[in-house]
């Protein structure tokens, strides 16, 4: 009995410093996200004005919130698909398949995810350069150099699809080694007795790979959510700040915009609190969508 | 086992007080280095000489001035230089410098705790919008006492100091009352730079009306040389203003400046949302997609490679270009927008900075001190060396070369345009100049119609002036 009360008082103790700092760090500013977002308040002053639900309402009628809800979800949606498929098929070919520098290629997959947001901004902004950017070059062989240069930051309808290819190039790297590290405790007797019924390799892919490692990608799907909603903030404050006339705004950098630059803080924490509860619920949606019964092997 | 037992407790003691002590910060008094901890008698020894230091007896009135200022394009040796000479007319008095290029990211913190400058030198239209912020907050202190101080070291009064005009604007009397917040500082006239050089190896005169720049824009373009370009849109607020004011004169200017009802869609009004439309349509094709803040200096560069030939900019521009490649035989011009109605003056904004005194300053009368002492001749002096020009008479006298030409552009007969956009309690979801501005991206690219972007400006406007006091 003692013995019992002191083990928990051991396990209080352990726990104690990371339960604290988690209510510090996590708890408490993500209550004072929720309570700020009632309140009409620039920032600095100690004029907080209690709205009520107003900074919501407001929300409601503002095109330029939906124009970046819009943005935002186009993001996910491309960002996830496509990097998804693409690292998908690099880890299955380079764990599956005998290929020459197989680590090399590794490296260079990955390289980009230790890359700062911002200096991958800076070799977009290089390759998207109209004059003499590396793509318009390299279409400009085949169309001709005559021909108006495509303006892959100054459209407004292509401009968020050059922020999608660069955020997929920054991704691939990681979730690839993630999908390389599961598929490599798929025990090699399955992948024999498959080839000795005669499955192909897609075959193979869908039947053996993908089923076995589906509870690693049901994880990287929530991670999807996440980082395309952080870092879309990150390459448009690098790339575009924005612009072409808030063609690029995606959710953070509106409510970074309204809470700093409009002295709006509220409104902006108005906006924190839908990003918080969009981004819980298509993570539980997906979560729920995607449940499979695990299998063993 | 029961040792291990020990040792894990002890472990997680230290931890836990590691912890504490992280988040403990600068609270705990007196901060000698951490004394090593098997030893509690080195500990004692070690804070004993602390309390030394503070004996020193003061003779005259000790005073501590928090200065906070920006790190602008004329470098943060000027600021250095000035609290220098301040403190040496200042007996007693020391100043606490804060300079920074992203000012607001330093000072913020602590302002959000309470602890605030004595005073900041920091302008208006920066994209944190501090300055803006505490201005809709109401949090700043009347200046109107400073004006009738008399500059310290000499015998006059700063109001008479400053140059006539600078005080009546809305970018120092942000709320339209006649009260001055802000105190004007570094004055740098906007207008079109262009490449003289190419004008002249061309034969090609400088335009003097908007009628003769698009017969240039059209000539140009028969040579693959576009007529403007600019470096972001952020630059039309300057642009927009001095049109403005060409247009309907300097009352109609301060009419749209304060919301007035339905002053966007006046006759004056749409003659400059059609220039902007008309002039966009000779705009450098390749501008909006380098248009943001990483690559502007590409727009910039046009100018110097001859590819465009006019681009809106304030006198900073020369300098921050020095160092680019340029083509042969280029040289920078400079000039004031050409009038917008017939036979009318041309305009050319006037841009400035400001210094402010944050109502919650600790030490105000020296702060309002310092703000006096910077229109002294010493201060201006100080400034005039790094370029930076204070809004004083007889200012002319320090200048040299290039500089003598860009503040003499008020000289051929331009008006001189100053002030922005009055103060309103924030407006959720509605900013003026990005509806102002940022739209001309879309004119260029041709995503939004003139008329479209004029009914914009004129709702956001409707929603502005309900939240002015």
């Amino acid at each position: 009995m003692k013995k019992g009360k002191a083990r928990s008082v051991f396990i209080g103790v352990c726990v104690a410093p990371a339960v604290i700092l988690f209510i510090i760090f996590m708890l408490i500013p993500t209550f004072n996200v929720f309570k700020m977002s009632l309140y009409k308040w620039g920032g600095y002053s100690n004029t907080k004005e209690f709205v009520g639900l107003n900074n919501f309402k407001i929300l409601m009628e503002d095109m330029n919130f939906f124009r970046s809800f819009q943005n935002t979800v186009l993001l996910i949606v491309c960002v996830t698909i496509v990097t998804m498929a693409l690292s998908l098929i690099f880890a299955a070919i380079l764990s599956r398949e005998e290929i020459k520098g197989q680590n090399f290629y590794r490296i260079i997959f990955y390289i980009p995810n230790i890359l700062s947001v911002v200096v991958i901004s800076a070799i977009f902004s290089a390759i998207y350069d109209p004059n003499n950017g590396l793509l318009n070059s390299i279409i400009g062989i085949f169309r001709g150099s005559d021909k108006t240069p495509i303006l892959w930051l100054g459209d407004q309808k292509l401009v968020i699809y050059s922020l999608v290819i660069a955020m997929i190039w920054q991704a691939i790297g990681y979730y690839m080694v993630m999908y390389m590290a599961s598929m490599a405790s798929v025990p090699e007797s399955l992948y024999e007795s498959a080839n000795l019924e005669g499955a192909g390799r897609i075959q193979q892919f869908f039947s053996i790979t993908l089923p076995l490692i589906w509870t690693n990608v049901r994880t990287t799907l929530t991670f999807f959510v996440i980082s395309s909603i952080n870092l879309s903030f990150l390459f448009v404050k690098a790339l575009t700040s924005g612009g072409p006339d808030g063609a690029t705004e995606v959710f953070l950098s509106y409510m970074y915009k309204q809470a700093y630059t409009n002295s709006s803080y509220g409104y902006g924490m108005a906006i924190g609190v839908i990003v918080f509860l969009f981004s819980f619920g298509l993570s539980a949606v997906v979560n729920f969508v995607t449940k499979r019964e695990p299998l063993e092997f | 086992m029961k040792v291990k037992k020990v040792i894990s407790t002890l472990l997680v003691t230290t931890m836990t007080a590691a912890m504490l002590a992280g988040c403990g910060g600068s609270g705990g008094g007196a901060e000698a280095p951490a004394p090593a901890a098997d030893n509690a008698a080195d500990e004692t020894q070690a804070e004993a000489p602390a309390p030394a230091d503070a004996e020193e007896a003061p003779e005259v009135e000790e005073q501590v001035l928090k200065v906070a200022a920006f790190e602008g394009g004329y470098g943060a040796d000027m600021w250095s230089e000035v609290v220098a000479a301040f403190e040496a007319s200042h007996p007693g008095v020391t100043v606490e410098l804060t300079i920074d290029k992203k000012l607001e990211d330093v000072i913020s913190p602590s302002m959000k705790a309470g602890d605030y400058p004595d005073v900041v030198h920091l302008a208006t239209g920066r994209e944190a919008a501090l300055t803006e912020t505490l201005t809709k907050e109401n949090a700043l202190l009347p200046l109107t006492d400073v004006l009738e101080m008399t500059v310290p070291g000499e015998d006059v009064k700063v109001k008479d100091k400053i140059i006539p005009g600078f005080l009546d604007t809305l970018a120092t009397n942000p709320y339209g009352d006649g009260v001055t917040y802000y105190a004007p500082m570094f004055y740098s006239p906007c207008g079109l730079f262009y490449n003289a050089g190419l004008l002249k190896e061309k034969g090609w005169d400088v335009p003097t009306t908007w009628t003769e720049m698009w017969e240039l824009g059209d000539t140009a373009a028969a040579e693959g040389i576009a007529l403007f370009t600019y470096p972001t849109t952020g630059y039309f607020d300057a642009f927009t203003y001095a049109a403005l004011a060409s247009a309907g004169g300097s009352e109609f200017f301060d009419s749209c400046m304060t919301y007035e009802d339905g002053i966007w869609e006046s006759a004056d009004a749409t003659k400059v949302f059609e220039l902007v439309g008309t002039l966009a349509g000779y705009t450098e094709a390749t501008t909006v997609a380098n248009a943001n803040n990483d690559n502007f200096t590409k727009n910039q560069q046009l100018i110097l490679d001859n590819k465009a030939i006019f681009c809106p900019n304030g006198t900073w521009l020369p300098g921050e270009m020095a160092e680019a490649p340029r083509a042969d035989g280029f040289e920078w011009g400079f000039m004031a927008l050409p009038a917008v109605n017939d036979g009318g003056a041309g305009c050319s904004f006037c841009w400035f900075e400001q210094m402010w005194i944050p109502a919650a300053a600790q030490n105000q009368d020296m702060a309002k001190e310092f703000v006096a002492y910077m229109y002294s001749d010493e201060a201006a002096q100080i400034f005039a060396k790094a370029t930076a020009i204070q809004p004083i008479t007889g200012v002319s006298d320090y200048l040299e070369g290039d500089n003598k030409m860009f503040y003499s552009i008020y000289d051929n007969g331009a008006t001189a345009v100053m002030g922005g956009f009055a103060a309103t309690a924030p407006v959720e979801g509605v900013n003026m100049l990005d509806t102002l501005c940022g739209t001309v991206n879309s004119i260029v690219s041709g995503d939004k119609t003139v008329a479209e972007w004029q009914a914009a400006v004129e709702e956001a406007s409707d929603k502005l002036r309900a939240a002015m006091e």
